[in-house]
């Protein structure tokens, strides 16, 4: 499997090459082109294993119920994923400890990838009006993960702070929790940054430059109420 | 303080590097990530009813951030604006410049950020009733949605409504149809507004509320 990431940042799109009955997974409605003799199947989980379950806490992430499986038979061939915001994508190559892709943020992987869903509880998904929902990626292979704006790494040596809505992933090695942004609750919510995430320990965060939310937010007043 | 804008025209965030003691002052919701250890407080943007003023008339939030380094080496707030584009600087030594409402991310402790009446011109032209002007000793940050393109007027210059970002405040304001009466409401260019006077304007080169007017025709 050979990931060549194009376009970037702005209109990125990821482009695997696949060798004959090789298989990546991807999230539903990815895809935006693909050879003639790629052949999908859709399953509400991993490809030959998971639940309906499984699936089920997928939605609540703000991920698609289903996802797809391309295989190519009878040759090499190619599939072209890409994403409805514009902004970058990028490659991680999992080979250790586990990573925790924010909900919206998870566009591929592997077959050898496991996938899981953690529940975040119900306190730290409530205050932080985000889809605190988290999909925990673990094994061997490559992931693709998308981001609104332009990603930038934070390598994470005792505490720091991400908004909740700027998370893209972080290695597992990290522990969080949701809190204040500032020195007080007050504060924290007058000045409208809410809730963020601290990160504890070592370890790398993903960042996005921007926000969807705050785009929405901009953009929304502006449009009119569907009729 | 060290600072830079990143991620390119299309995606432009700012890290700014704080030394012990400094301070940076940003728009409510800028933070995207910082250093756990710096102080963030909220504060009205220039008093309650100058914050008032701003948040209503000017677009702006009634509270701003104070981001502090009360720590012993230097730490990093990283800011944004709200929606994806440019972002650039304006170093203010004395003098003053006008911004669109919502233009403004964020500035050093020695700008103050002030309200003006902008007239109903400006509320033709898409730009609002009141205008956000910066003044003082410092830096500013500002942007918008698309990217910014700068350019020295002398005379008289034409810019589509809603695609000012920021002038100087000698330069005069005036509303007008972009042609003929034909060519204007029939070759979508609709009112513009004409600047004159001596001195540099800021453009963006898409605006949101053209966002919102291409997809509107398209929601049912």
């Amino acid at each position: 499997m050979q990931i060549d990431i194009t376009h970037r940042p702005g209109n990125s799109a990821a482009k695997v090459s696949l060798e004959s009955g090789e298989s990546i997974t991807a999230e539903g409605g990815a895809m935006i082109a693909m050879s003639g003799h790629v052949q999908v199947e859709t399953t509400t989980h991993k490809k030959d294993s998971g639940s309906i379950l499984g699936a089920l806490k997928r939605l609540v992430t703000g991920e698609s119920l289903f996802l797809n499986h391309f295989t190519p038979n009878g040759g090499p061939g190619e599939v072209f994923f890409g994403t409805a915001l514009s902004g970058d994508m990028m490659q991680y190559d999992l080979n250790g400890p586990g990573i925790m892709v924010q909900g919206g943020s998870y566009v591929a992987s592997a077959p050898s990838v496991d996938m899981d869903i953690q529940w975040q509880g119900l306190g730290k998904t409530f205050f932080s009006g985000e889809s605190m929902f988290l999909i925990r990626l673990s094994g061997q292979g490559p992931v693709i993960f998308n981001s609104f704006g332009a990603i930038y790494p934070i390598e994470v040596n005792g505490d720091y702070i991400v908004d909740t809505g700027h998370i893209v992933a972080f290695e597992e090695t990290l522990n969080y929790e949701i809190t204040k942004a500032g020195g007080s609750w007050l504060s924290s919510i007058l000045g409208g940054e809410g809730l963020v995430c601290k990160f504890r320990g070592q370890g790398t965060v993903w960042c996005q430059s921007h926000n969807a939310g705050s785009f929405g937010a901009a953009l929304g007043p502006m449009l009119k109420a569907r009729g | 303080m060290q600072t830079s804008i990143e991620g390119g025209s299309a995606f432009a965030y700012i890290n700014v590097d704080l030394e012990p003691g400094e301070t940076v002052i940003a728009e409510s919701d800028a933070m995207s990530s910082m250093s756990s250890d710096l102080d963030m407080d909220a504060k009205f943007n220039g008093g309650f009813f100058s914050g008032l003023a701003k948040a209503y008339l000017g677009g702006e939030s009634l509270f701003v951030n104070h981001f502090t380094n009360n720590t012993s080496s230097t730490r990093r707030v990283t800011l944004v604006q709200g929606t994806p584009g440019n972002t650039r600087t304006i170093e203010l030594n004395g003098q003053e410049f006008c911004l669109q409402p919502g233009a403004y991310i964020a500035s050093t402790p020695g700008v103050s950020l002030g309200i003006k009446w902008a007239g109903l011109k400006s509320w033709f032209a898409r730009e609002g009733l009141f205008k956000l002007t910066v003044s003082g000793q410092g830096t500013v940050w500002y942007g918008a949605y698309g990217g910014l393109l700068e350019k020295e007027v002398d005379g008289e210059y034409i810019v589509d409504t809603s695609h000012l970002v920021a002038y100087e405040p000698q330069m005069k304001l005036n509303i007008q149809l972009a042609g003929g009466l034909f060519s204007s409401f029939f070759g979508g260019e609709g009112f513009v507004t004409r600047l004159e006077g001596k001195g540099k304007i800021v453009i963006q080169t898409r605006s949101l509320s053209g966002l919102a007017d291409w997809i509107n025709p398209r929601l049912w």
